[in-house]
C-alpha cells in the first residue's frame, strides 16, 4: 500500500493548518470558555510529554526492555500523582516570581547570570537529540507511506535523501506556522487548546492501533492470551530485562523528565492554571499516560505476528499497513505527526525563550528604545528559525544512524543532569551556584564525552589523554554513563556546595524557594514615592513609552491608580513590573533593570516584615492552607476581627512610620477609610491627625492627655497611649501600637461640674453675705419700731411702718437667699395648705408699694379653690418674683395676666405678660444664680434661681412659654405646676 | 504534615507488601496486564481523595 506524495504532503499541511487553526479561533474566542478553561484541555495539554517518541519508540523500549519500558511513564505518573507534594511548590513559585522555564527558575534560585547560561547550553544540548527524534520520525514515516510499496527503511548513511527534503520542507512549514503564531506570547491559551486537540488525537490514533492489533489480528484478549501461551518467548520477553538492572537505571532517566524537559515545563508549570487550583491532575494525567501505555505491548506482539519488515519502533504504523487499511493508517501517520509536531513547537518556544532570556538580552542592549516588544517579537522569531534549523542539522549529521530510542536516551540523560540543581530549589538551602555550576558542568562532560561525541563522530571508545586507558563509550553504554555522570553530578554539586561559601542574596532567594510562600515577606523601602516616578525611572532602560505602558499595565493588574503613593502598594506595584518585564525578557535581565534603576534600600532590607504583604498573601492563599497552617491562619482572623472591631481606635506603626493596622474604631474617629491609609505613611494621611501622631510617635511619653484638636470647626479632645511591639525577626526593633480615645464629650462635662462648682461657691457666698445683713436689718427693724412709739405725727407713723414693712421683706429675701444656699432643707411634712390667690394678691400688694417702677395691670385670674401643699411665705416669693419679672418686662399700663387649672394632683397657674419676650438662647440659662438681663445694680440674677429652687422643693415644675402671644410675637409665659394639697380637696 | 503517623504507617505498609507486590505484578503466570491493573488502582484512589479533598475547601470558605 503505497501513498502519492502529494497525498502525504496534502495530510500533512492539512493538519498543521487544522492545528493552527483551533488555536486561531481560540483566540478569536469562537470556542466557548467552557472548553477551552475546562481542566481535561490542560490536562490534555500536558499530553505533549507524549512526542513521536511515545508514539514510535516506546514499541522499541517495549521491544528491548519489556515492562521496563514503563517506567517512560510511570516516572512522570508518579510525579503528578504526587503534584501537589512535588510539583505544586515549584509551579507557585514560577507564578508567583513569573519564572517561565527552568532556567529561570535556575537562575532565580542561585542569583547567578551564568547558572542561566550554562542551563541553557546544556538545555540546548540536551534537546537537539529530541529534535531530531521528531524530525526523524516524520521523516521515516513519510518515507514507509510514500517510497516504499514494502514498508522498509532506505539505508542509513545516505547522504542527503528524498525522505530528507521532505522533513526539510515540513520543518520549514512547522517553523513558519511556529513563528507567525507561537512568538506571540499573548496567544496562550491558543497553543494551549491546538496542544490539547494535538494530544487527543495522538491517543485516539494509538488506541485506535492497539484495539485494532487487539481484536483484528489477536481475536481479543483470550486470543492474546492463548497467543502468548503459544510464543512463550514474548512473555520471557517481557520479564527478563527486568532482572538485569538497565530497567531500573530506564526508570531513573525518566523520572525528572515533568521538570526538566523544557517543554513540559513550559505548559506544565509554567503556564498551567490547574498545577495550582487543582488536584484533578494527580489522578487524570497518569489516566491519560495509562492509555498511551496500554496499547504498547499489543502493537509489539501485532507487529510479531504480522512479520512486519520494519524496525519495532515503526509497528504502531506498520501494523495498520500490513492490515491493508488505508484509514487506520492515515489515522497512525497523523498520531505519529501530531505527537511529532506538538513537542516540537512547544520545545522550540520554550528554547528560543530560554536563549533570548539567558543569551541574547544579557550580553547585548536593545537598540532603538521605543519599540521594545517589536524588537524581542523579532528576536525570538530568528531564534525559533534557528533552532528548528539546529535541530534539523543534528538530524541531517546523525543521517538515521541511530533508532529513535537511541536519541530519546541520548536527550534525557542529558536533561537528568538537571535533577540535582533542581532538587535542591524545594528541599535544600545550602546548595549554592558554585555547586550546581560545577556539578552540571562535570555530568554534562560526563555524558557529551560519553554519548554526545561517539555518537556524533562514531566512536567505540574514547582513550583518556595522558594515561592511556581506552574505555568503551557510545550509546550501548548509555546505563553506566547515566549512573557515572548523574553520580559524579551530584557529588560535585554537594561537596562543593558545602565548601564554598552562598552570597547573602543566594541565601536569601534560597529561602525563599525552600520554604513556603510566607515565609520571609520582609518589608523592604523603596526611594519611590509615587507610581508616577516608577515611570520615569523605567523610561531609561526601557524608552518612554515602553515604561510608561509596563507602569500601566502593571497597575491595572493591581487596581491602583496612577496617584498610588502608599509605600506598600508601590511595593507590589514594582513586583508587579519586575514580573512582568522578566515575563517579557527573562528574570534576570528584569531583576538587573529593577535592581539598577528602582533598587530596595539594602540598609533597611530585614528590619521589618511586611505586614500588608503577609496579609493580602495569606487572603490570598487561605484555602491553601490545611492542618495546623489553617487552624494559625483562623486564630488570626480572629485576633485581627477582634481589634478590628475593637470600640476603641487603634492604629500600629512601623519603624518607619508606615501604618500597618488602622481599625474601624480608628476609620470613624478619623473619617478615614483604612483601605486608603493602610501601607501610607503617617505623613501622607489628613491633618490634624497627621501632625497629631507624628509628634505622639516621635515623642518619648507614652501618654498624652486631652490633645485638643479641631474637627470640622469645633474642638475635640483626644487621649493618646501607645506601647511598642517588639518586631518579630530582630530583637530590639520596635513597631508601635498607638490607641486614640476621644474624651470629647467626658470634657464637656467636666467644664459643666466645674461652671456648676463656681455657681454654687458664690451661692454659699451670697449666703454668708445676706447672713451678715440681717443684723443690721434687725436693726433698723428696731429703730423703726421705737419711731412708731416716740411720735404722733401721722406722716411719720406711716413712715416708720414702711420702714418696718421694707425691713421685713429684706429679712425675707436674706432668709430665702440663705434658704436657697441650704435647698432641700425644707420638710415636706411642715408644708400647709396655700390659698394661691390670696398669696398672689398679697404680692401684687406688696409690688404695688413700689411707685417708681412700671405702672401695670396685675389680673389675678387663679381660682380660689387653687390651693396647694407649701410655705406660704415661699410661694409669695415666687409670685413676687414672677410678677416684678413680668412688671419689669412689661410696657407702661401693660396687663400681667395670672391664670390657673387644675388636675387630680396638681395646680397649674400661669404668669403672662406682654413684654417683648425671652430670647430663645436664654431660656436655658435664665434659671442660672446671678444671670439677668437687666442693667447692672438693677437685679441680682437671683429671682428667677430661687423661684426654680422654691418650685423644685415643693415639688413641682416650671415651664416657659416666649414668645406666649404668638400671634403679635410677644409676651413671655411662666407656668408652674405644684402637687394640690390633698386634705383641702376633701 | 498533616498527619505523619498514617504516612510512617502507609510506608510501613508499602515495605512490608513491595516485595510480595512486585512479585505478583511480574509473575509470568499471570496476565501480561497486571501492571496496567495496579496503575488503574492507584488512580482510582487518587481520584477518590481528590473528590473527598473538595468539600473541606468550600467548608474554610464559609469559615472565613
Amino acid at each position: 500500500m503505497t501513498f502519492e506524495l502529494s497525498h502525504v504532503a496534502l495530510l500533512g499541511i492539512s493538519y498543521l493548518l487544522l492545528l493552527f487553526g483551533i488555536a486561531w479561533i481560540t483566540e478569536r474566542g469562537w470556542i466557548p470558555d467552557s472548553v477551552t478553561s475546562h481542566p481535561i484541555t490542560y490536562i490534555l495539554s500536558l499530553g505533549i510529554f507524549a512526542s513521536a517518541w511515545a508514539f514510535y519508540g516506546v514499541i522499541d523500549l517495549a521491544f528491548s526492555y519489556g515492562y521496563g519500558a514503563l517506567a517512560y511513564y510511570l516516572g512522570t505518573g508518579a510525579l503528578f500523582l504526587f503534584a501537589p507534594v512535588a510539583l505544586a511548590p515549584l509551579a507557585e513559585l514560577a507564578r508567583r516570581h513569573q519564572v517561565h522555564s527552568l532556567a529561570d527558575l535556575l537562575v532565580f534560585r542561585y542569583h547567578s547570570h551564568a547558572v542561566g547560561a550554562l542551563t541553557t547550553l546544556c538545555m540546548l544540548l540536551g534537546i537537539l537529540p529530541l529534535m531530531a527524534l521528531q524530525i526523524q520520525a516524520i521523516a521515516d514515516t513519510m518515507h514507509i507511506l510514500t517510497v516504499s510499496g514494502n514498508p522498509s527503511l532506505p539505508l542509513q548513511g545516505t547522504g542527503l535523501t528524498f525522505k530528507d527534503l521532505m522533513a526539510l520542507c515540513y520543518c520549514a512549514i512547522l517553523a513558519l506556522f511556529t513563528i507567525l503564531f507561537g512568538s506571540n506570547r499573548e496567544q496562550h491559551r491558543g497553543l494551549v487548546t491546538a496542544m490539547a486537540f494535538e494530544s487527543l488525537l495522538k491517543v485516539c490514533a494509538l488506541c485506535a492501533v492497539g484495539l485494532v492489533a487487539v481484536y483484528g489480528i489477536f481475536d481479543g484478549l483470550g486470543g492474546l492470551d492463548e497467543w502468548l501461551a503459544d510464543h512463550p518467548e514474548n512473555i520471557a520477553l517481557l520479564h527478563t530485562p527486568i532482572r538485569d538492572g538497565s530497567a531500573h537505571t530506564l526508570l531513573l532517566v525518566f523520572i525528572a523528565t515533568a521538570v526538566t524537559m523544557p517543554h513540559i515545563f513550559h505548559l506544565g508549570l509554567a503556564e498551567n492554571p490547574l498545577m495550582r487550583n487543582s488536584h484533578t491532575v494527580t489522578w487524570a494525567f497518569p489516566l491519560f499516560l495509562l492509555l498511551m501505555a496500554l496499547p504498547v505491548f499489543p502493537i509489539l506482539w501485532a507487529g510479531f505476528e504480522l512479520a512486519v519488515p520494519l524496525p519495532a519502533q515503526y509497528f504502531t504504523l506498520g501494523v495498520p499497513i500490513l492490515l491493508n487499511s488505508p484509514g487506520l493508517t492515515v489515522l497512525a501517520f497523523l498520531g505519529g505527526l501530531s505527537a511529532a509536531t506538538g513537542a516540537m513547537i512547544i520545545i522550540t518556544l520554550a528554547l528560543a525563550t530560554m536563549v533570548m532570556n539567558h543569551w541574547l538580552l544579557p550580553s547585548f542592549r536593545l537598540r532603538a528604545r521605543h519599540d521594545i516588544y517589536r524588537q524581542l517579537l523579532w528576536l525570538r522569531r530568528m531564534l525559533i528559525a534557528a533552532i528548528f534549523l539546529g535541530g534539523y542539522l543534528f538530524y541531517w549529521i546523525l543521517d538515521n544512524r541511530y533508532s529513535l530510542t537511541n536519541l530519546a536516551l541520548l536527550a534525557f540523560i542529558e536533561t537528568l543532569q538537571f535533577l540535582p540543581g533542581t532538587f535542591a530549589i524545594m528541599f535544600w538551602t545550602k546548595g549554592n551556584r558554585r555547586g550546581m555550576l560545577a556539578g552540571l558542568a562535570a555530568g554534562t562532560l560526563i555524558w557529551a564525552a560519553g554519548l554526545l561525541v561517539p555518537v556524533l563522530w562514531r566512536l567505540e571508545t574514547l582513550t583518556l589523554p595522558f594515561i592511556d586507558v581506552v574505555i568503551p563509550v557510545g550509546i550501548e553504554r548509555w546505563s553506566d554513563v547515566t549512573l557515572l555522570s548523574l553520580g559524579v553530578n551530584t557529588l560535585t554539586f554537594i561537596i562543593i556546595s558545602l565548601v564554598t561559601r552562598q552570597t547573602e542574596d543566594e541565601l536569601y532567594s534560597a529561602d525563599l524557594c525552600a520554604a513556603d510562600e510566607l515565609s520571609h515577606p520582609v518589608r523592604q523601602a523603596l526611594d519611590v514615592h509615587s507610581a508616577l516616578e516608577f515611570k520615569t525611572r523605567l523610561a531609561k532602560p526601557l524608552g518612554k513609552v515602553t515604561a510608561s505602558r509596563e507602569v500601566d499595565i502593571a497597575l491595572a493588574e493591581l487596581n491602583l491608580s496612577i496617584n498610588e503613593r502608599r509605600p506598600y502598594a508601590l511595593r507590589r506595584l514594582r513586583d508587579q513590573i519586575e514580573g512582568n518585564l522578566s515575563s517579557l525578557m527573562g528574570i534576570h535581565v528584569a531583576s538587573e533593570i529593577m535592581d539598577t534603576h528602582l533598587p530596595y534600600q539594602v540598609a533597611e532590607a530585614r528590619d521589618t516584615v511586611d505586614i500588608n504583604l503577609m496579609e493580602s498573601r495569606l487572603s490570598e492563599y487561605r484555602d491553601h492552607l490545611t492542618g495546623m497552617a489553617a487552624e494559625l491562619n483562623n486564630l488570626r482572623l480572629y485576633h485581627r476581627k477582634t481589634l478590628e472591631e475593637l470600640p476603641m481606635a487603634v492604629c500600629s506603626l512601623g519603624r518607619d512610620m508606615e501604618i500597618l493596622m488602622w481599625n474601624r474604631a480608628m476609620a470613624e474617629l478619623t473619617e478615614t477609610p483604612g483601605e486608603e491609609v493602610t501601607g501610607s505613611r503617617l505623613d501622607d494621611i489628613a491633618e490634624p491627625w497627621r501632625s497629631l501622631l507624628i509628634e505622639f510617635s516621635n515623642s518619648s511619653e507614652a501618654h498624652y492627655y486631652r490633645r485638643e484638636i479641631e474637627l470640622n470647626g469645633r474642638p475635640h479632645w483626644v487621649s493618646l497611649h501607645k506601647a511598642a511591639i517588639e518586631g518579630t525577626i530582630n530583637v530590639g526593633v520596635y513597631d508601635q501600637v498607638i490607641l486614640l480615645e476621644d474624651v470629647t464629650e467626658t470634657q464637656l462635662l467636666e467644664q459643666e461640674l466645674v461652671h456648676s462648682e463656681r455657681l454654687a461657691s458664690v451661692g454659699r457666698l451670697a449666703a454668708g453675705v445676706a447672713h451678715e445683713i440681717g443684723n443690721p436689718i434687725t436693726g433698723i427693724a428696731c429703730l423703726a419700731q421705737n419711731l412708731r412709739y416716740e411720735s404722733e405725727n401721722p406722716d411719720i407713723l406711716e413712715t416708720a411702718d414702711q420702714i418696718l414693712s421694707q425691713t421685713d421683706r429684706v429679712s425675707r429675701i436674706v432668709q430665702s437667699l440663705v434658704g436657697f444656699s441650704h435647698t432641700g432643707h425644707n420638710k415636706k411634712s411642715d408644708f400647709q395648705a396655700v390659698i394661691l390667690r390670696d398669696c398672689a394678691n398679697e404680692a401684687i400688694q406688696l409690688l404695688s408699694l413700689q411707685k417708681d417702677k412700671n405702672q401695670v395691670l396685675f389680673i389675678n385670674n387663679i381660682a380660689p379653690k387653687a390651693i396647694v401643699a407649701g410655705d406660704t411665705q415661699r410661694i409669695i416669693q415666687v409670685f413676687i418674683n414672677l410678677l416684678s419679672n413680668a412688671r419689669d418686662a412689661s410696657p407702661e399700663q401693660g396687663q400681667v395676666i395670672l391664670d390657673s387649672s387644675e388636675d387630680e394632683y396638681s395646680i397649674i397657674f400661669s404668669v403672662t405678660d406682654e413684654g417683648p419676650g425671652i430670647a430663645p438662647e436664654h431660656v436655658e440659662q435664665i434659671f442660672e444664680p446671678f444671670f439677668t438681663t437687666k442693667e447692672p445694680g438693677e437685679g441680682t440674677g437671683l429671682g428667677l434661681a430661687m423661684v426654680y429652687s422654691i418650685i423644685d422643693d415643693h415639688g413641682g415644675y416650671l415651664d416657659i412659654t416666649s414668645p406666649a402671644d404668638t400671634v403679635h410675637n410677644r409676651g413671655a409665659r411662666f407656668t408652674i405646676k405644684l402637687p394640690r394639697h390633698i386634705d383641702s380637696v376633701l | 504534615m498533616t498527619n505523619q503517623r498514617l504516612v510512617i504507617l502507609l510506608l510501613l505498609i508499602a515495605y512490608i507488601f513491595s516485595p510480595t507486590l512486585f512479585t505478583w505484578i511480574i509473575n509470568p503466570e499471570g496476565a501480561w496486564y497486571r501492571p496496567y491493573i495496579m496503575w488503574v488502582l492507584v488512580i482510582i484512589i487518587a481520584f477518590v481523595i481528590q473528590l473527598r479533598k473538595k468539600p473541606s475547601i468550600s467548608r474554610r470558605h464559609l469559615h472565613d
